[in-house]
């Protein structure tokens, strides 16, 4: 089981749930996406073509390989996106 | 819809370079607008978390950052963040698309371009496994989100930027498996040396340093990763001892379980901009390679576009500030106004002082060309268009040997991220190839857009 990943002492913001693939988890109002994921120990964010899995590099929003689904959008960067209440993200199996 | 905006000075980027150009020009009641695509100032040095009531929290060290920040509160400033600039033309005129729903025309008398830089790297067998990530980008999640990407994790790549995640990792309670450095550890010693210029630099590097030491950290010189495994994610990290010249010693392989690796090998100019606007390049490895050619007074070959911070050279946040001053007094000098000549010769001297450190930190960076040589050839290098170092070296026989032509037949660089990426590695693995100098390589031009647009902004 993976410990908490949050540092701890941070003033944060209020407290809300989003699903990733089905599963509930809990975010903080004004994370990314991908602060949201990693901290809940999920680094596979989409499969490529060669159905290897994908995960974020440079967190910075200049790589493109953190793309996820949001609200049924496609591809959108997971590092630039900022997580909502309810928000419904899916990874993407790219076409070859 | 197109709104249209004017502007006495248009700045693309509230990096520190950015704000400290701002904060100069709002002294002198110029109605200034930045633009920035992160939903926060301070671009990637003065990256704070989004929460208030954080103010002294992970990085006290920049201490600039309420000043640079208080200062552009004024009202001769206008912030637009969440804004992508897509392209500047002729007529100065910039593209830019706000909130990913709206585009904005901006007609500003001068325009400065500050857009940063961003990571490079040397691709190794397993580097696209999720857990594998850019130095840079653990720093953005510990810095800017309170987030660990683990509680494990490898340090690995090149240069004194290691030790800083490395050591941000370790204060927020995070256990860093070992530092992995290609560089030699009289490099990192004499960072200290020339550290004592850049006086909040050498608080940090020396903090960092102790504390990885008292932790027990181990830290390897003159070592690589050889590869990254895990049969769905990061498992474990095999690295290796290498020479001088980046060959690897047989039998000293090594292998640390882990499921988060942080990978770095130094930083490059976000060209893309000023490159579309038809700015000219130089080429300087003392400053990074390719950059913006700039007068003294920092306006581009193009009238009108200055530019400054690390596109003009990677020289680090204390330089890329005093940059943004001098280049925001030479759009005042450009415009007729009084500047206060003593204030830029004093800059411009501290600025000079400072190259001292870029300069030891570029070659520093420089990679031997062995390393590029020995990359196997089913690692991806374009992970986009799904390239390998096999089909490039293919390519080079045969005779594509510029990033062009490689980029026509094989669609290296083509892809979503346009070469952000991959085109600073295919550069330095074709120079190593065909044993040339990185200056025989020119850097891809980029068409407009230079970011990706969503199609709703142009339907509405
Ligand atoms: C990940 C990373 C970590 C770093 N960490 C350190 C560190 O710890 N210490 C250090 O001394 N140096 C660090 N550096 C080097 C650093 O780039 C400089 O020291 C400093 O940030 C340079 O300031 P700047 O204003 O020139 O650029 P930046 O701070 O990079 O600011 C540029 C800004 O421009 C924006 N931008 C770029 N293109 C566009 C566009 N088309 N439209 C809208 N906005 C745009 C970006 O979002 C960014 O906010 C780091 C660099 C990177 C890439
Ligand atoms: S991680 Fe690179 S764009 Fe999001």
């Amino acid at each position: 089981m993976t410990r908490n990943l949050r540092i701890p002492g941070i003033v944060r913001g209020s407290r809300i749930q989003f699903f990733f693939n089905g599963r509930e988890i809990t975010a903080f109002k004004g994370e990314t996406v991908l602060a949201a994921l990693m901290a809940a120990g999920i680094k596979t964010l989409g499969v490529d073509p060669h159905g290897k899995g994908r995960g974020a590099l440079c967190g910075m929003g200049v790589c493109y390989q953190c793309r996820v689904s949001i609200d049924g959008r496609p591809g959108r960067r997971a590092c630039m996106a900022q997580v909502r209440a309810g928000m419904v993200i899916e990874t993407e199996k790219d076409l070859p | 819809m197109i709104f249209k905006k004017r502007c006495d000075v248009a700045i693309v980027g509230g990096g520190v370079c950015g704000l400290a150009a701002a904060a100069t020009l709002a002294d002198q009641k110029l109605d200034v607008l930045v633009l920035d695509e992160n939903r926060y100032l301070g671009g990637q040095v003065l990256r704070s978390l989004p929460w208030p009531g954080n103010a002294s929290g992970i990085h006290k060290i920049f201490r600039s950052r309420p000043r640079l920040v208080d200062k552009t509160a004024t009202p001769s400033v206008t912030i637009l963040n969440h804004t992508q600039v897509m392209g500047i033309d002729k007529d100065l005129e910039i593209l830019a698309e706000k909130d990913r729903k709206e585009i904005i025309g901006i007609r500003p008398q001068m325009v400065l371009a500050a857009t940063g830089a961003r990571e490079t790297f040397v691709p190794f067998p397993g580097w696209t496994l999720p857990g594998v990530m850019a130095a840079g980008g653990v720093q953005t999640l510990m810095k800017g989100a309170g987030v660990l990407p683990g509680q494990y994790m490898v340090v690995a790549g090149m240069g004194p930027f290691l030790t800083a995640v490395a050591g941000l990792f370790l204060k927020n309670k995070g256990m860093p498996t070992a530092i992995l450095d290609f560089g030699k550890r009289a490099d990192t010693c004499r960072l200290l040396v020339h550290g004592f210029r850049q006086g909040a630099k050498i608080l940090e590097g020396v903090r960092n340093l102790t504390g990885i030491f008292l932790a027990g950290v181990p830290c390897r010189y003159r070592t690589m990763v050889v590869a990254a495994q895990g049969s769905r994610e990061l498992e474990k990290v095999v690295a290796a001892r290498v020479d001088s010249l980046g060959r690897i010693i047989g039998g000293t392989g090594k292998t640390y379980k882990t499921g988060c690796l942080a990978t770095g090998w130094g930083f490059v100019p976000n060209l893309e901009l000023p490159m579309q606007a038809g700015c000219s390049l130089t080429h300087d490895p003392d400053l990074g390679g390719w950059v913006v050619a700039v007068t003294h007074d920092f306006e581009t070959s193009i009238p009108g576009i200055f530019a400054a911070g690390e596109i003009t050279g990677i020289a680090g946040a204390s330089i890329s500030m005093i940059e943004g001053e001098l280049a925001a007094l030479g759009i005042l000098k450009k415009l007729g106004r009084n500047v206060d000549v003593h204030r830029m010769a004093a800059l411009q001297r501290q600025r000079k002082q400072s190259l001292s450190f870029s300069t030891w930190f570029n070659r520093l960076h420089r990679v031997p060309d062995a390393v590029f040589c020995a990359i196997p050839d089913t690692v991806l290098i374009c992970r986009c268009e799904h390239i390998t170092m096999g089909e490039i070296k293919t390519a080079v026989e045969k005779g594509y040997d510029t990033p062009a032509m490689l980029k026509k037949v094989l669609r290296c660089g083509m892809g979503l991220c346009q070469g952000r990426t991959c085109g600073p590695v295919v550069n330095r693995i074709l120079a190593a190839l065909t044993r040339r100098s990185a200056e025989a390589f020119p850097v891809l031009p980029v068409r407009t857009p230079v970011k990706q647009v969503s199609v709703r902004s142009f339907l509405r």
